[in-house]
């Protein structure tokens, strides 16, 4: 099978303006500027078969956005091959927005003033569906969350929820091969996230589509992806099933820990000098246990270490020998302090 | 999906579309629809009181009457129509480019341009085509004038190929925006040129009439084409030749503007 | 807090959104070089109509004015005009509807006097990058048609009144769009009334007796008019002067006071309604 996105090799460079501070740089500003070449995207290799959901994940800036601007083809690429559909991106933008749907949480792409519904029939004309397409994807979408009662509601009325999920619908609508989602829980609430991923789950499996989605949300990748790709400064740093990823730290634990239920205690300055003394301790004890991390989190004193250099229970009773435990907490990793581990540069 | 040819009336439709719903909303806010047509109303009424006051001392300029420079007035509020129904979301281009929110009209399988300017229709400007409408009317009559098909018809083309000339310039200023900051003042600055459209060129000296006539085209606004009606013994050439001008013009300005989106969606953010 | 402490609070607060404005100010380099080229082209306009409109009249002087009078009352408005247009009608408007209104209203700092030091800063810099050198170019230009003594004095004061009728105006058609949609109705209608009736489009010496005699009775005339007949006018005494500032100072303090008021009982009932 033919991939339906194919980097290779992929670099992207910008030149930026440098800014002065104070009042004196924006003088300065008027009359002369500096820039500096920046490299948002490096030698970035990637290929996703249709059907894939893959989550793309990096901090802020890390190059996420500039690589689906090259993938919709807004974008071109300084160096290196992209293929969407078999096709160069760029090279035809509105013949590459036929095959592509895109959705941005708080953007929405639906007329404003326009009833949902309106705004599908526009979409029709200038995606050309045939009509069968269209009817079935009603109905489909009627089944599936009673989309229904939404039609006739102005996109300027709605709740973000409402909105963000007829964006997707909207993004659906033309049956695109790919559809790239970037933020599309953001700012919703608990039951609204577990709605949407559930739609952009059963959309998938029963299109088939592609799904590239961006997000900062662990539990909208813990729900959709099996596979995530992440970029950092421009490079990507991993690319592999999400279960591989959570084996690799599979011998990661999490242990937290509470010397006193004492409101006084839990002053953040206390906590930060026991955990430095918890830390210390652990040093001394097992000196070879690197992956060690001793942190403050929310009231409770935090420490993460790898099984395979040093026991939990050895752990625990090295810190209860030096301070009484008052209160404890045993943890399996999550995805979320698995990816912070890797931003922070925790595999080689 | 097999696509079909996209030409002209794929996009007329797709406009039509997009119109009618617009209109069909915009109705429904109608306290909105009310005030804006109603400052609009100001806007022209003001004008002509300008216009009114100065004749008062004045009996005539460089020769031109009273009427003949009100068949200029209500010329150039004519041409000014489109601009202000069709193309106002130019207006609009600076803050989404200072939001971030342009981007959202570049995943569409159709045409930039025609994407970004469909989005809005004002409805207010139907106000000023009543009043220029009326002006033009009036003068006409005053001016005895022959209403004959011939001249409406060159009153049609007249006026569209002069709308042009306003289009093309608020889209090369709604433009700048995609490379500078503040491109509202570049937009404010030519949207001003309006208000001098309405006099002759010949009050102004050569160089000026040079640039006023090929660079920041005021003149063909409605001085070019309207001595087709008023001064039908001294035609130039320059007034056949506004149709032509106005339609390279308004290509231009169009080529600037999808330059400026290209290279606005390739920096970062 | 004692009383200097607040006043020092205070001046430290405003110094501090001037500050900010000015810095923005220039950053938007483009607005600018852009506006001052516009004037360029647009002082060219006016010169050549008024050239046009005065040849073609009988007599050298209509209405107490000469061509070169006109002009200077004429350019120095536009010019005027720039630091004078502050988009703040858009700016409460906009708040208002996006709900960024009701942060502002939690902040320890009075809304109105937010609003005008953030325009102060813009002002200066439009005053030092338009208008002075304006000011400068028209005074050699004809020849120094207008006095250079105290009426400079009286003139940098009647502006800066003017400055604050103006924001008081603005401030007021602002409020008005908490009850109505339309930001961009309400604005174009007070622009239109403003330069209009403030003498900034046409000397109000033009304008017909009836008009007048209403003009005179509002208070879009000190915005314009005042400071540009103080700088401008030939045979002014210390007593003309002094009358026309006083005239500001009544607007101001009649402005400041109803603004004031229109915005208090308008975010009572914004607070009604539930915003």
């Amino acid at each position: 099978m033919e991939p339906m996105i194919k980097m290779t090799n992929v670099n992207k460079e910008f030149k930026v303006v440098k800014r002065r501070e104070g009042v004196r740089g924006s003088i300065l500003d008027l009359f002369s500027r500096e820039y500096d070449m920046l490299r948002a995207v490096n030698d970035v290799s990637l290929e996703i078969m249709p059907g894939e959901m893959v989550g793309y994940l990096g901090p802020n800036g890390a190059g996420k956005s500039t690589t689906i601007k090259m993938m919709t083809g807004i974008l071109e690429p300084s160096g290196g091959e992209i293929l969407v559909n078999g096709r160069i991106p760029y090279e035809n933008r509105t013949r590459n927005a036929q095959d592509i749907g895109v959705v941005f949480g708080q953007r929405t792409q639906l007329w404003w003033a326009l009833p949902v519904i309106e705004s599908f029939k526009i979409l029709k004309e200038i995606y050309q569906i045939p009509d069968k397409d269209y009817k079935d994807n009603l109905e489909y979408y009627d089944a599936l969350v009673g989309a229904g009662g939404l039609y006739h509601k102005a996109v300027r009325e709605m709740s973000l929820g409402q909105r963000t999920l007829c964006d997707i619908l909207a993004a659906f609508l033309h049956n695109p091969g790919v559809v790239f989602m970037d933020e599309p829980t953001i700012g919703l609430d608990v039951s609204m996230k577990t709605r949407i991923r559930q739609l952009v789950s059963s959309l998938n499996e029963k299109k088939g589509t592609t799904v590239i989605l961006t997000t900062h949300d662990m539990g909208d990748v813990d729900a959709l992806c099996k596979r995530i790709v992440i970029i950092d400064k421009g490079t990507m740093i991993y690319d592999n099933d999400i279960e591989c990823l959570q084996q690799y730290f599979g011998a990661y634990r999490t242990v937290k820990i509470q010397f006193s239920k004492a409101a006084e205690d839990f002053e953040n300055n206390v906590l930060e000098r026991q955990a430095r003394e918890v830390e210390m301790w652990l040093k001394e004890k097992f000196p070879r246990a690197k992956s060690t991390v001793v942190s403050v989190e929310d009231k409770w004193i935090q420490v993460l270490l790898n099984e395979e250099e040093v026991r939990m229970m050895k752990v625990i009773n090295c810190i209860q020998d030096n301070k009484r435990i008052v209160d404890m907490n045993l943890q399996e990793i999550t995805t979320e302090s698995v990816i912070r581990k890797i931003y922070e540069g925790g595999v080689a | 999906m097999e696509r079909k040819k996209r030409g002209f009336g794929y996009y007329a439709h797709i406009y039509k579309m997009i119109l009618f719903q617009d209109i069909k909303s915009k109705m429904s806010y109608r306290a909105d629809f009310i005030i804006s047509t109603i400052g609009m109303l100001f806007t022209n009424i003001a004008g002509f009181v300008t216009f009114w006051i100065l004749f008062l001392n004045f009996p005539d300029i460089r020769g031109w009457t009273y009427y003949e420079m009100l068949f200029l007035y209500g010329f150039a509020m004519l041409a000014m129509t489109p601009v202000q129904c069709f193309f106002d979301n130019n207006w609009n281009l600076n803050r989404s480019l200072y939001t971030g929110d342009f981007i959202k009209y570049c995943f569409r399988p159709v045409n930039l341009f025609f994407y970004f300017i469909s989005e809005v229709f004002d409805i207010k400007g139907l106000g000023q085509f009543a009043f220029g409408v009326g002006t033009l009317a009036y003068a006409w009559n005053k001016l005895s004038l022959p209403l004959t098909p011939q001249s409406i018809l060159g009153l049609l083309i007249g006026v569209i190929s002069a709308s042009l000339f306003m289009i093309a310039l608020m889209n090369f200023a709604a433009a700048t925006g995609f490379w500078l900051l503040g491109a509202t003042s570049v937009m404010i600055f030519m949207f001003k040129f309006k208000d001098y459209a309405r006099y002759p060129v010949t009050i102004f000296n050569r160089g000026f009439r040079i640039i006023f006539t090929f660079l920041i085209p005021i003149g063909f606004m409605a001085y070019y084409p309207s001595l087709y009606f008023i001064r039908p013994d001294e035609v130039p050439l320059l007034t056949f030749l506004t149709p032509v001008f106005g339609i390279v013009f308004f290509y231009l300005s169009y080529l600037f503007w999808m330059k400026g989106a290209k290279q606005y969606t390739g920096t970062g953010s | 807090m004692s009383w200097a402490a607040k006043i020092s609070v205070r001046i430290r607060q405003s110094a501090a959104l001037v500050r900010g404005s000015i810095m923005e100010g220039l950053t938007f380099r483009t607005s600018t070089f852009v506006t001052i080229i516009g004037n360029f082209i647009y002082l060219v306009i006016v010169y050549f109509l008024w050239r046009a409109i005065y040849d073609s009249s009988p007599t050298e002087v209509v209405n107490g004015m000469t061509f070169y009078d006109t002009m200077v009352y004429l350019v120095l408005a536009a010019a005027m005009f720039n630091f004078l247009d502050t988009f703040v009608v858009w700016d409460i408007g906009r708040s208002y509807q996006s709900g960024e209104l009701v942060e502002f209203l939690v902040k320890p700092i009075d809304y109105q006097r937010f609003l005008f030091f953030s325009h102060a800063g813009n002002c200066v810099v439009s005053f030092c990058i338009t208008f002075l050198p304006t000011f400068v170019v028209i005074y050699f230009v004809t020849h120094g048609s207008f006095a250079l003594g105290i009426n400079l004095v009286f003139f940098a004061v009647s502006l800066v009144l003017a400055l604050v009728i103006n924001f008081c105006v603005d401030f007021m058609v602002g409020t008005i769009c908490l009850y109505t949609q339309s930001i961009w109705g309400v604005n174009i209608m007070k622009e239109v009334v403003v330069s209009l009736l403030s003498g900034a489009t046409i000397p109000l010496a033009f304008f017909p007796e009836g008009l007048r005699q209403i003009v005179d009775l509002l208070p879009f005339q000190a915005i314009y008019h005042t400071p540009l007949h103080m700088l401008t006018g030939t045979d002014l005494t210390v007593t003309d002067y002094m009358q026309g500032i006083l005239l500001q100072l009544f607007w101001v303090v009649a402005m400041l006071c109803f603004s004031k008021l229109f915005w208090q009982r308008s975010l009572r009932i914004m607070t009604i309604n539930g915003g």
